[in-house]
């Protein structure tokens, strides 16, 4: 009978502690937590509850107010931003700079015309220069306007314009596709400058959204090395 | 204005061949003659869309590199369909004009141009100036050409037997498999029970001594095994090892996440993204090669695409709505966090991504075929001094800063020793925490 009751309470303890690892929506147990849930802000880690982690807390963290207790160990949120995030927007009229000592583009997007006009590239066409607007243009560019630029990258539909399949309940569908991506190659583009392409990456044209947030501006003059290239 | 130009022509011819205006009449049969001439030939050259062969498919060449990417033949895309354009447009003039400069048709108030942009805006269709009449004539003749074939989906419409079709048939086909196998199996254990108790029956009924009816009837029944010492020690060894194992396997997953995927806000997929579109990891996790954090894309990076896709195939308008409400609304999308180191360890991706040329999938697992992202590593210190220890430097792409490095360490261990993170500091307990 000891053998027995032994044996029980081990496989319930197993039992018990399976609970612990990982899967699915349950994030597992945490050994020391308040490590895993910082105290100063943390990018892409907002707790904006503020009484997660109560169980845990050590610390009494500061007061809002004589009435309310101050908030639990796990919160990380700024109470004063807009939708209490812990990021903000960089201070009114401050400019940022960077190693080029580049002062922000202020062209605006319906500027297009001026900008191809007067922008020149301050890159040279080194061949490593070229190398590099390749790789960022198969990064950035590549599932919209196609290795070449003909405008028939994955999102478009790819070179035979078939789209992607996928079965749905047993149905077959055609995956949607982003209509209206230039042939970087067409007759209408072949003399566009350098600067006309920096323009339309940074604040995009017709169809195409402003891709400026997402590459530093030398990557773009880059890219728009690489694309006259590809033009050829 | 035509008119004003050929006369200025006539006039001109007629300076340097002054004969002609001796005779006026004929001079001015001539004139009419020209005239007519000119106009007839301008006309037709001009209002007649080809049929010839060579024509349409020079068209068709232009029309799939320039105009395929928003007109459609039949159907509206982006601009509207192009069958029957030259008849409702105000004429092929017009349409050549149109197509060498859109922009500038709709600034000078030309109606038409107007009223359609009315429809389009604020989508403004590229000037082809470079385009010449002839080629505009080409792909004329190639959308009438098109306009008048018969659609090939309704002539040809067979269910496409997909990938997906058989492969679900090949694992029916293996489950059938293993049913029958079951069953024979099954078949085979009755048989055998059935010609068991036969034999038996059959040995009883000869005359057996003691000793083979033992062997016939033998002592050791179910019950008898199961209460033996022996048995019992197996299986109390056996539940004790799994349990102790299982103990122990969940003690070291304390504090680990392996495993973890969570549902996100929106059912956004890394398979159709990453995996299908074969977008690239960096496209949307721009940091990743800039510094510490890998960065989740916001909202515009999502509306680049989305701007226009409104609809999934799996998940039809209610995902991506939500994300063209947080754009209208400014507001941010709450991704919910998967991986976590805690705050004693600093990690960082440039460190690795650029500098150590290790892929994501290293130490993410195959993300471009997850629908949802879940943790592939341990994440542990163990797994971080694990990879340091076995991963070789490339040196080669930044020699200049590694060569006095390389020398060092050849002088210190020798010159084929390997030359691992590890060597440059990997393990320094600092590098991590501080
Ligand atoms: C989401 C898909 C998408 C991506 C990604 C994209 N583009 Fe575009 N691009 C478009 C579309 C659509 C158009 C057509 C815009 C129009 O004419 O309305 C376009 C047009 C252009 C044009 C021609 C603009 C003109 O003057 O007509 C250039 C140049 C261009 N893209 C360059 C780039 C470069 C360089 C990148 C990479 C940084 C890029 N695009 C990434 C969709 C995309
Ligand atoms: C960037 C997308 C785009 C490209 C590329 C494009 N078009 Fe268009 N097209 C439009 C739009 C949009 C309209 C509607 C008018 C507007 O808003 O500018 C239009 C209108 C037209 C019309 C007038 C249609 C009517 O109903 O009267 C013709 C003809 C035409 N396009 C021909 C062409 C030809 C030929 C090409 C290729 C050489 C071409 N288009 C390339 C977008 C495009
Ligand atoms: C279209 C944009 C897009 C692309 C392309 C993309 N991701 Fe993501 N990724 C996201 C978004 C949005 C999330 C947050 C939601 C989630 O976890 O599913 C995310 C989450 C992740 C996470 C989990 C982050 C966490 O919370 O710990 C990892 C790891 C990741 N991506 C890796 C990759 C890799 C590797 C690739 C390339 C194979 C890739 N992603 C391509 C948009 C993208
Ligand atoms: C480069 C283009 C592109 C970008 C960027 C992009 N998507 Fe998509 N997305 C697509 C395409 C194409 C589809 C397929 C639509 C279909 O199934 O018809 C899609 C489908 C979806 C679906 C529906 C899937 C289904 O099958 O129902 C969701 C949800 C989604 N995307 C979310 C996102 C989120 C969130 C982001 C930003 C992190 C994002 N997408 C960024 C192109 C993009
Ligand atoms: C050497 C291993 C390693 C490689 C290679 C790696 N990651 Fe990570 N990734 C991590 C770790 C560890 C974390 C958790 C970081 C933390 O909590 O501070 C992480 C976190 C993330 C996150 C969550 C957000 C963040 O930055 O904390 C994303 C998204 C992500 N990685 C994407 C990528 C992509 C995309 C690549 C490839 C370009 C990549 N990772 C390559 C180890 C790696
Ligand atoms: C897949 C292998 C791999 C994994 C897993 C890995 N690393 Fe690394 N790590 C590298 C490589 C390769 C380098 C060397 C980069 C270089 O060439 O300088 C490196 C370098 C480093 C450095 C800089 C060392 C120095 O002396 O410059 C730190 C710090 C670091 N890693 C931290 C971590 C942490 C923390 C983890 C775990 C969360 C981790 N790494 C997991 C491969 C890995
Ligand atoms: C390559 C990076 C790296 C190096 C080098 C490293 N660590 Fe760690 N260490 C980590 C990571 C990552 C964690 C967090 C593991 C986890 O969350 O499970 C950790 C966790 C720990 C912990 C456990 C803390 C806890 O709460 O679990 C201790 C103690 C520790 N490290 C000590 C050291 C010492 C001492 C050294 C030097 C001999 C060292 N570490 C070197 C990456 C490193």
């Amino acid at each position: 009978m000891r053998l027995v009751k032994n044996l029980f309470v081990g496989i319930s303890a197993a039992a018990l502690l399976t609970a612990c690892g990982a899967g699915g929506n349950d994030q597992g147990t945490e050994y020391a937590p308040n490590m895993y849930h910082s105290v100063a802000y943390e990018p892409y880690s907002q707790i904006d509850d503020w009484e997660a982690g109560r169980w845990v807390t050590s610390i009494e963290y500061p007061k809002l107010d004589s009435v309310t207790e101050g908030h639990a160990e796990y919160y990380n949120s700024n109470n004063f931003n807009p939708h209490k995030m812990n990021m903000r927007d960089p201070a009114p009229n401050t400019v940022s700079r960077n190693k080029q000592g580049w002062l922000p583009y202020r062209l605006g997007k319906d500027s297009l015309a001026y900008a191809a006009a007067t922008l020149k590239n301050p890159l040279d066409s080194t061949a490593s220069v070229i190398a590099d607007g390749k790789i960022l243009y198969e990064t950035y560019c590549d599932h919209c306007h196609g290795a070449k630029g003909n405008g028939d990258g994955k999102v478009a539909g790819g070179a035979e314009g078939e789209g992607i399949k996928v079965v749905v309940n047993g149905e077959t569908k055609t995956r949607n596709t982003y209509n209206g991506i230039a042939n970087l190659r067409s007759d209408a583009l072949k003399g566009i400058s350098e600067g006309h392409i920096f323009h339309v990456i940074t604040q995009g044209k017709g169809l195409m959204w402003a891709h400026g947030s997402q590459i530093s501006p030398e990557d773009r003059w880059k890219i728009a090395k690489y694309v006259k290239t590809l033009q050829k | 204005m035509s008119s004003d130009s050929r006369f200025a022509l006539l006039v001109l011819k007629t300076d340097i061949e002054p004969h002609m205006i001796k005779n006026f009449t004929s001079a001015c049969k001539f004139f009419i003659l020209v005239f007519v001439f000119a106009f007839v030939s301008s006309t037709s050259s001009a209002q007649e869309i080809s049929t010839d062969p060579a024509a349409i498919k020079a068209g068709e060449g232009i029309f799939n590199a320039n105009c395929k990417s928003c007109h459609k033949v039949k159907e509206k895309l982006v601009g509207p369909a192009l069958a029957g354009v030259d008849e409702r447009a105000p004429s092929i003039d017009w349409i050549k004009s149109f197509i060498k400069n859109p922009p500038g048709m709709i600034a000078s108030g030309d109606a038409y141009a107007n009223n359609l942009y009315k429809d389009y805006k604020p989508t403004m269709m590229t000037a082809f100036s470079s385009l010449k009449d002839e080629d505009i004539m080409n792909v004329l003749a190639y959308v009438k050409a098109k306009e008048a074939e018969v659609p090939k989906d309704d002539v040809i419409k067979d269910p496409v037997p997909g990938g997906e079709n058989t492969e679900a048939g090949g694992s029916d086909l293996l489950n059938l498999v293993a049913i029958g196998v079951v069953i024979v199996l099954l078949l085979l254990v009755v048989t055998l029970a059935l010609l068991i108790s036969s034999l038996k029956r059959f040995l009883d009924q000869k005359n057996l001594n003691e000793e083979e009816k033992e062997v016939v009837h033998s002592p050791i029944t179910l019950k008898s095994a199961l209460s033996s010492p022996a048995f019992i020690f197996i299986v109390a060894f056996l539940v004790a090892a799994l349990g102790f194992k299982t103990v122990i396997n969940n003690l070291f997953a304390i504090g680990v996440q392996q495993g973890y995927a969570p549902k996100q806000p929106i059912a956004f997929s890394h398979k159709i993204h990453a995996g299908d579109l074969e977008i690239d990891c960096k496209y949307c996790h721009v940091g990743v090669t800039k510094g510490k954090s890998a960065t989740i894309p916001s909202v515009n990076i999502c509306m680049n695409c989305h701007n226009q896709i409104k609809e999934g195939a799996q998940t039809g308008a209610s995902q991506i709505k939500q994300i063209t409400d947080a754009y209208a609304n400014n507001e941010p999308i709450k991704w919910v966090r998967i991986h976590n180191l805690p705050d004693l360890a600093y990690f960082n991706h440039a460190q690795h991504v650029v500098v150590g040329g290790v892929e994501c999938q290293t130490c993410h697992g195959p993300i471009q075929e997850m629908e949802v992202v879940k943790q592939h590593s341990l994440l542990t210190m163990g797994w971080c001094i694990d990879c340091h220890r076995k991963t070789d430097i490339d040196t080669t792409r930044n020699a200049e800063y590694y060569d006095k490095m390389l020398k060092i360490h050849a002088e210190k261990k020798g010159s084929k020793a390997p030359f691992k993170v590890e060597d440059i500091g990997g393990l320094e307990c600092s590098k991590c925490h501080y």
